[in-house]
């Protein structure tokens, strides 16, 4: 006989906290996030594996042309430079030059995979203290934009410039209180204690490099626009005196990247969608610091971005599938998920939004979420209201575009699978799953260790 | 047999109240229906066959279910530890 049955919902009790309501007020709701750009990330997760890296084409070039506008309609000269080192998968990058954006790049891999990719070496611009001699001859060849970090590299740069007979292109990196603290001053320069000034004096009197421009990088993830119209003012004054001083006019001022994604720092009272400032609000920062500054209206030099996480963070999702759910000794409740701080380094700076793709309950619980890995550290969340996901259950992870697919680590298990959906909703594979093959293509075993008996 | 404290109170809608420890917690509907059924006396097979004749569930996860439950009452201190006599 059959009958019809009430839907079975797994029993539960709650704490009641009165007067102690939750960080962000009652609990919400966590809406379960079930499609991409109107893909099933269920069906993406059967086709390609789990877990998944999934990036929208379509958020890449939506929150680019929203960045490149909030500058562009203030300021005269406007360049982006995509930051390498935040996404620097192929298809990725090549979305940005698409749009337009030049190559900023911290490394000789990262300067050859630009050119591989077809960017131009006198659009590549060049920073960071680690380009040895070999980096920075192919770098004078291309006539790409090399940002000094330190004298030691200025004299490496005169000595290559009077070997090579070539007039290299070079900006200073220079570093500078903003007011935020701590100082990012092991990078380049200092502004305060005339050693920026400095530096440019030795190019100018070398006569033997062309300055073109002035580069900072104030920080990452930063939520004051106060912090950029200083630097901005400060790198304006430079500008100033060196054109007084020698008659020379800059081509651009780099502002570098470090505006704050819509992601939650871990410990933050309130959401990131609600902290992180507006394009328009750095924007107006940055430009406004310049329009008015000393520099003469037709001297104003082009303003270049390096803008990392902002641009990509939205457009990145990791998808998978629950593992396990246990109980903690003091009674919470544990999910293990088949992604952990391996595929997500971000999760330690980051409360990271974690959903269901399916709707499982309306009833969530204090828990913590684990990834797969035999370590303590394997933490995604560390605590946070989730519903009871089961063995074989999927979740999604938002905004994991920046730093995850390329600090990401192979520990255990393969690197999992980058697909890109494009605008129709087309799923492009762009990254590969490792397997066994690709590891082991790496190795060399010695004679004497390639037998053994058991 | 599993008995709940005995200055545990329950009303109808599922609020829980620890007179001992001035705690209180609420409860979904399937909760309160297993507790009431703790508190009349009724043991696990019991329990399981008055829910899956009301309910769409197999017994195998109700199984898993009723002990994760039964196990967050004693993390809470709504059980008597030594209520398996
Ligand atoms: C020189 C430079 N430019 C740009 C970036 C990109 O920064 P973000 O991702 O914070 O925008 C970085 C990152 O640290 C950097 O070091």
């Amino acid at each position: 006989m059959t009958m019809n049955k009430l839907t079975f919902e797994r029993p539960i009790i709650q704490r009641i906290n009165a007067g102690l309501p939750s960080k962000y007020g009652m609990p919400r709701h966590l809406e379960p996030l079930s499609h991409i750009d109107g893909v099933s990330i269920e069906s993406l997760l059967q086709e390609f594996g789990s877990p998944l890296f999934i990036l929208s084409e379509q958020t890449i070039r939506k929150t680019y042309r929203e960045a490149y506008r909030a500058f562009s309609s203030r300021y005269p000269k406007v360049q982006f430079s995509w930051s390498y080192k935040t996404n620097y998968l192929n298809a990725v990058c090549n979305i940005f030059h698409q749009e337009g954006a030049w190559a900023e790049v911290v490394s000789g891999f990262e300067f050859q995979k630009a050119l591989a990719n077809g960017v131009p070496g006198e659009l590549i611009l060049f920073n960071g203290p680690d380009k040895s001699t070999e980096d920075l001859r192919i770098a004078i060849q291309h006539q790409s934009l090399i940002h000094i970090d330190h004298f030691d590299e200025l004299y490496e740069i005169i000595h290559l410039s009077k070997e090579m007979e070539e007039r290299p292109k070079v900006a200073i990196r220079v570093n500078l209180d903003t007011g935020i603290y701590p100082l990012w001053d092991r990078f380049g320069f200092n502004f305060e204690n005339g050693e920026a000034w400095d530096a440019i004096n030795r190019i100018m009197t070398s006569q033997k490099l062309d300055l073109v421009g002035l580069h900072t990088h104030i920080g990452t993830y930063m939520l004051s626009t106060d912090a950029y119209r200083i630097a901005a003012t400060k790198l304006a004054s430079l500008a100033v005196k060196l054109e007084r001083k020698y008659g020379h006019i800059l081509q651009y001022i780099d502002m570098g990247g470090g505006f704050a994604s819509k992601n939650t720092l871990k410990g933050a009272y309130y959401p990131g969608t609600d902290t992180a400032p507006s394009f328009d609000d750095f924007a107006e920062a940055i430009t406004s610091a310049l329009m008015t500054s000393d520099i003469k209206p037709d001297h104003l030099p082009m303003l270049i971005l390096e803008t990392g996480r902002a641009l990509i963070d939205d457009a990145g999702y990791l998808a998978g599938t629950v593992l396990a759910t246990k109980r903690l000794s003091d009674g919470r409740r544990a999910t293990i998920l088949d992604a952990g701080v391996n595929l997500l380094f971000t999760s330690f700076w980051y409360d990271h939004d974690v959903r269901p793709v399916a709707p499982i309950s309306d009833q969530s619980e204090d828990t913590t979420i684990f990834g797969p890995l035999c370590m303590n550290i394997d933490v995604i969340r560390s605590n946070m209201m989730f519903p009871l996901l089961k063995k074989g259950d999927r979740f999604v992870v938002r905004r994991v575009g920046a730093y995850n697919m390329t600090q990401w680590m192979q520990f255990i298990t393969f690197r999992p699978a980058v697909i890109l959906l494009d605008k129709e909703g087309n799923s492009h594979v762009i990254r590969k799953r490792e397997n066994l093959e690709t590891l082991n293509s790496q190795e060399l075993i010695p004679d004497h260790l390639q037998k053994f008996d058991l | 047999m599993l008995k709940l404290k005995s200055n545990v109170a329950i009303s109808e809608s599922g609020f829980v109240f620890d007179a001992g420890a001035g705690d209180s917690f609420s409860l979904n509907a399937t909760g309160l229906e297993i507790v009431q059924l703790i508190q009349a006396g009724k043991d696990f097979p019991e329990i399981l066959q008055i829910l899956s004749e009301k309910y769409e569930v197999d017994p195998e996860s109700f199984e898993r279910y009723f002990y994760d439950f039964v196990a967050t009452l004693k993390q809470m201190n709504l059980i008597e530890q030594d209520g398996e006599d």
